[in-house]
């Protein structure tokens, strides 16, 4: 209304605004009390009646109060309403709710799903059923249902990693809008062209003349990873934007296979759609990436996974001719390097080494390509021997010495000499080379009819060439031939790798031939046998591994992804999400964007659809500020009109203590900000009687929170544990108390449980830093975040782990791990697997343990050198030992049951025995050594 | 709104310390004071006016023969010594005069505007107390009138307020007039109040004061806002004595008329007093005290001494 977000639920009530002048006119014409005054001497004029009668009129300061009370009360009559839920459209039938769930509404998820459950909501109260019509379900013939069942369904709904085709929706709606002509259509779009919008949007537009459809956009347009590339020196990551309206400039961060950060760069697009972030690691670090993220940006397309292929390596390159510098056309390795140093390190043998073939194996490559090479016994031939075994692949290119004399460092058998085509003593003409097996690593690569070989090495017919050949002429005999031997694989090309032998060395096929050979030594599969074709064949379908969800966020394969096969990586689609695929040792990903797409906006211009915008809060209702306005406008009026007649004078003379206590709940109402209770504390007494207590005996300490409910549960699960103690173990502690860090002294308790509340404030730098020191001085503090239900691994974190993140970052923490399950807190009073609470499946951090050393690996339990200070849990624990007068727990677990409750409150006990006892359990595992050397 | 008035309650009205200490630091800061004692009554006990003739008195006045019949105590030896005849020592007589003190009480006396620091009830009482403080340590005796007898006591300033709060707490003193009891002949009266009755009571009530021949004065103390009608506007006016109120639409209009009237009640209240050869004296509450007591002493000191000092 007026440009304002403010809407009235009875704007009929609006029309008694009119009758304001009427109140201004009557206000006017009575004039207030006069001035009541003694006057001792009144008997002397007393006989008079006063000339004069006009009364004065009425203050216009007055007046207008009054007005503003008048008006205040008519407006919160009319229900006003800041930010209101939006208006549905005119129509009368079904309220049908088009829901853009690609990546791309992600990162507004909520806001997105919120605004559809207002709609909802409003259908419901018109008595409209409304239908939900997901694009990335749109296939799915809808039918309306009712309000409850469709925020249900929202409820569930989850932005799909994919790019949805709206068209794909299109005949579901047709026939939905014809069934109900009068139906409303709203649609919630990301803002992106992708995924047919306009299309979509002038076909919904034909659809909807009747009613004009209703699009809802959100004011920013996400950015996307497309493309990354490993180069040399850096990772270069291609990013891209849908025009204005997305970020500008953002950060990324690299990760590797296990979630680790690896490193992170900024991004800043300018005026540009598309930029690149530069990620300048070592090539080692850079291998590991495994995913690149842009950080804050929870939604698929923001992220990329970058697989084997990513990958560079190191490839050594080793010549039997001796180089000659002068002509370096003619060198091999010219043409290997030129070959390979695109996606690769080349390292080539240096001259005048001595020993080229080791000094390159020192460098430990990947691949090591040896042209012309016969490696007869000795030192070299046992190197290259073992550098297969480890898992090196070692390719080499026939010529002249090899033929003349094979080393057996092949995989086929050679004949001596070799055989020419095309010669001059010879009918064959230069052969071609036949399409390649769908099972050799070539598959998918087209070979030119103008490559052509004039020269090769043979191999013995021997019975499994067939297997070990991945290329071949046109006539049969091998042309690449590949054994794998140990770890590792030996790759043989029959031919020379400079020109003189065949011309494939000048073509793009030799290059994308060595690159999927270099692409393999990451991938060749353990153990020994001939895997070379068994794992072709496996390679041939990948199934999901790990799964990019909307949000970005690696998780389990969702059942209605399927494999793919290897040589025909298909578009990203629901079957086949962007994730990981295939085995574990040689995942593939498929990315949701390539390095060629790019991201358009979608304004919806000049299409009669009706426009809104994502709602930016929450609706306030007006009514109680309003009528909150009049009152204390009304208090003043009154005090206003006492002190014109006079009255505030009398009444302070009068009483004055009824005064002031009247000044003092006025003030009080005005205030109306929550008062805490002033906590009596007795500044004399050096040591507070509380401490003193505290100081007698161990008691178990909770950090209040301020929130009554929370730290009502906290002390009461407490002294549930505490009982518990007293019943089980050799230590009676005291009644707990709950504990404020910044006035209470810490140092009593040797536990200290946390409940975090994302509701609390922070605490102030002065606290954080009393509770780093009494987390220094041996103090253990447990953080519940109690968030096991809505943390997601990986992805963004949940209100209170964002909360204690924030506090954490003020206080230097060690470096901390999951519990690991011979940790010995698992193991001082019983032996556990972990801690569970009201939850179970939030993970439990602990101060990182040394990593265990050799003779130490069978011990049953592990120590650090002092207790961890820190304990880091979600499944509120306190929640679960929580239990009343009678010993009846106060929350329901989850999953539940008596030996849930059991086991947190043996986690408990485990925990204050930790805290106590520290690693003496640990040691305990000398007892055994201990007796026998006594006994000796 | 520049100008408010109140009326003080009953609790704001009773006479406590600050009275009794303002009462004493005003009347130390006027010498002792003495009253003119035209008419001197033989009744009256011992005082420190000298008689010009022997009689009952501290200063020695003459030696004379000793008379025959006389007591013998009386006889000067000292002086005897000297000749053959014996002599008798003779003290100047001298004599009190007695000031009867009247404060009005009346709730009207609780008047205070915003003009004047004090209510007229607190400056009566102030300027009565430091009077009688101021008579007593001239010799003379001084008595409320109506509520207690005259004496001559140093802490008559206490006395006095006790009796008048005893007074005031039986509801005994809030008449607007003095008791009709008519004042002994030769002695002085001394009344404090506004005066604000009709004329005709005042006089009657002079009349029957100075009935033996009493001489006196009236002290009319008026508060500023009485004396200027400072009103504007609307404004609802109320007797604090009786319960009658007056609301004027216009105020001002009625500023000419009603100091008419006052300076016509003035008038009459004066002609009543001179009638009786009684003096009358104005004091506005925004006047300083001291000045006020000194007029007031002025006009009872010895006209020798006034003339000297």
């Amino acid at each position: 209304m007026f440009g304002l977000p403010l809407a009235f639920t009875a704007p009929a009530v609006l029309v008694a605004l009119a009758a304001l002048p009427v109140l201004y006119w009557l206000l006017r014409v009575t004039p207030p009390r006069p001035r009541a005054l003694p006057f001792p001497p009144l008997r002397l004029i007393l006989d008079q009646r006063p000339r004069e009668e006009t009364p004065s009129r009425t203050p216009p300061w007055l007046l207008l109060l009054r007005l503003l009370v008048a008006a205040a009360i008519v407006l919160a009559m009319a229900g006003p309403i800041w930010n209101p839920p939006p208006a549905l459209g005119g129509g009368t039938g079904p309220l049908v709710i088009l829901l853009d769930d690609g990546f791309a509404a992600a990162p507004g998820w909520d806001r997105r799903v919120a605004a559809a459950s207002d709609r909802a909501s409003a259908a419901e109260r018109q008595g409209r059923p409304t239908v939900v019509l997901p694009f990335s379900d749109g296939a799915r013939a809808v039918q309306p249902a009712t309000a409850s069942q469709t925020l249900e369904r929202l409820r569930a709904l989850k932005p799909q990693p994919v790019v949805p085709d709206r068209l794909a929706a299109l005949p579901a709606l047709e026939a939905l809008l014809a069934a109900s002509p009068d139906a409303d259509v709203v649609w919630i779009a990301d803002g992106l062209e992708n995924g047919h919008a306009q299309a979509f949007a002038e076909r919904l537009a034909s659809l909807t003349t009747r009613h004009p459809a209703t699009i809802v956009t959100a004011a920013d347009t996400p950015v996307a990873v497309a493309g990354t590339d490993n180069q040399p020196d850096h990772l270069d990551v291609r990013l891209v934007r849908a025009g204005n309206g997305a970020p500008t400039e953002g950060r990324l961060h690299a990760y590797d296979l296990k979630g680790l950060p690896v490193g992170d760069a900024d991004f800043r697009f300018g005026s540009t759609v598309e930029t690149h972030a530069t990620l300048t690691l070592p090539v080692e670090l850079r291998n590991e990436i495994a995913r690149v993220a842009v950080d804050g940006v929870a939604s698929a397309g923001a992220v990329s996974l970058l697989d084997g292929r990513w990958k560079r390596r190191r490839v050594g390159l080793v010549s039997g001719t001796t180089a000659d510098v002068a002509q370096p056309l003619l060198s091999p390795t010219f043409y290997l390097a030129r070959a390979l140093a695109p996606y690769a390190d080349v390292r080539e043998m240096r001259v005048g080494t001595a020993d080229p073939l080791a000094a390159l194996l020192d460098e430990k490559p990947s691949v090591m390509v040896l042209a012309d090479l016969n490696v007869g016994p000795g030192a070299d031939h046992d190197r290259l021997q073992k550098f297969v075994a480890d898992g090196g692949v070692l390719v080499r290119f026939a010529g002249a010495r090899l033929a003349g004399q094979a080393d057996d460092l092949v995989p086929v058998a050679l004949r001596r000499g070799g055989r020419s085509f095309g010669g001059a003593l010879s009918w064959d003409q230069p052969k071609p080379l036949a399409p390649f097996d769908a099972k050799s690593p070539f598959a998918g690569l087209v070979p030119h009819d103008a490559v052509t070989v004039t020269r090769q090495v043979l191999a013995e017919p021997d019975p499994g060439i067939a297997d070990k050949t991945w290329a071949q002429l046109t006539d049969g005999t091998p042309l690449v031939t590949a054994e794998k031997r140990g770890k590792g694989l030996v790759v043989l090309f029959h031919i020379t790798a400079d020109t003189t032998w065949s011309n494939l060395p000048l073509s793009g096929l030799f290059v994308a031939m060595l690159r999927r050979i270099v692409d393999l030594s990451g991938t060749v599969a353990p153990g020994g046998g001939d895997k070379a074709g068994a794992s072709a064949s496996e390679a041939a379908t990948l199934a999901p591994s790990r799964i990019l969800d909307g949000f970005g966020v690696l998780e389990a394969p969702p059942p209605a992804a399927r494999p793919f096969v290897a040589s025909a990586p298909p578009a990203v689609s629901l079957d086949h999400p962007p994730g990981f695929y295939g085995p574990a040792d040689a995942l593939v990903a498929l990315n949701l964007f390539g390095p060629a797409d790019t991201l358009t906006r979608f304004e919806a211009s000049g299409l009669p659809f009706g426009r809104d915008s994502l709602l930016a809060s929450e609706p306030i209702d007006l009514r109680a500020m309003l009528v909150t306005t009049a009152l204390v406008l009304f208090l003043l009026d009154g005090l206003a009109t006492l002190w014109l007649g006079g009255g505030l004078r009398r009444l302070r003379a009068g009483r004055p203590a009824a005064a002031s206590v009247l000044i003092l709940a006025l003030a009080g109402a005005l205030l109306w900000g929550p008062v805490r209770p002033a906590q009596a504390f007795d500044d004399g007494l050096a040591v507070s009687k509380q401490d003193m207590q505290s100081a007698l005996s161990v008691r178990l300490a909770t950090v209040m929170s301020g929130d009554a409910g929370l730290d009502a549960a906290s002390l009461s699960g407490l002294t549930a544990l505490s009982h518990a103690l007293a019943d089980r173990t050799s230590l009676t502690p005291g009644d707990p108390i709950g504990v404020d860090p910044s006035r209470d002294e810490l140092s009593f308790y040797p536990l200290l449980y946390w409940p975090v509340s994302a509701a609390a404030p922070q605490p102030s730098a002065a606290t954080k830093a009393r509770v780093a020191s009494y987390m220094k001085q041996g103090g253990t503090v447990v953080f519940d975040t109690r968030d096991a239900l809505t943390q997601r691994p990986g992805g963004p974190p949940t209100p209170e782990g964002a909360w204690l993140r924030e506090l954490l970052s003020g206080i230097d923490v060690p470096e901390v791990e999951p519990l690991p399950a011979d940790h010995v807190v698992n193991r001082t009073f019983y032996i556990l697997a972990g801690f569970v609470g009201r939850y179970a499946t939030a993970p439990t951090w602990i101060e990182a343990l040394p990593p265990p050393s050799a003779n130490e690996a069978a011990r049953p339990a592990r120590a650090g050198d002092s207790v961890s200070p820190i304990v880091i849990t979600g499944n509120d624990l306190a929640g679960a030992w929580a239990a009343d007068a009678d010993g009846q727990p106060l929350f329901p677990l989850v999953p539940g049951g008596a030996r849930q409750r059991e086991l947190a409150l043996r986690g408990g006990i485990n925990l204050v025995m930790y805290t106590l006892t520290g690693n003496y359990k640990a040691d305990q595992v000398h007892v055994h050594d201990l007796l026998e050397r006594l006994a000796r | 709104m520049a100008s408010d008035a109140r009326l003080l309650g009953p609790n704001e009205r009773a006479i406590g310390v600050p009275h009794r200490e303002a009462a004493q630091t005003l009347a130390r800061r006027l010498p002792a004071l003495t009253v003119t004692a035209q008419h001197i009554a033989a009744s009256v006990a011992h005082g420190v006016h000298g008689r010009r003739r022997a009689g009952m008195g501290e200063s020695f006045w003459q030696f004379r023969p000793f008379v025959s019949g006389e007591s013998a105590s009386n006889i000067d030896w000292r002086r005897s010594a000297r000749d053959d005849r014996t002599y008798v020592r003779e003290r100047e007589w001298e004599s009190a005069q007695t000031v009867w003190l009247w404060i009005d009480r009346s709730p009207s006396m609780g008047f205070q505007s915003t003009l004047a620091p004090q209510s007229k009830g607190d400056r009566a009482l102030v300027l009565g107390l430091a009077m009688a403080d101021l008579l007593v340590r001239g010799g003379e005796r001084v008595g409320l009138h109506g509520l207690c007898r005259a004496m001559a006591t140093r802490g008559v300033i206490d006395r006095f307020a006790e009796v008048l709060a005893l007074a005031d707490r039986q509801g005994a003193a809030l008449d607007d007039l003095p008791h009709p009891e008519p004042l002994p002949a030769r002695s002085r009266g001394v009344l404090i109040g506004d005066f604000l009755s009709e004329p005709e009571r005042i006089a009657a009530a002079l009349t029957r004061l100075a009935a033996a021949g009493a001489q006196g004065q009236l002290v009319l103390i008026a508060d500023p806002m009485e004396d200027t009608f400072p009103f504007a506007g609307h404004v609802e006016l109320r007797d604090s004595d009786s319960t009658a109120r007056l609301r004027l639409g216009e105020a001002s209009a009625m500023r000419t008329l009603y100091l008419d009237r006052l300076a016509a009640h003035r008038a009459a209240v004066t002609e009543a007093a001179r009638a009786v050869g009684w003096t009358t004296m104005l004091h506005r509450t925004d006047a300083s005290a001291a000045q006020a007591l000194l007029t007031l002493a002025f006009g009872l000191a010895p006209a020798s001494r006034t003339g000297a000092s």
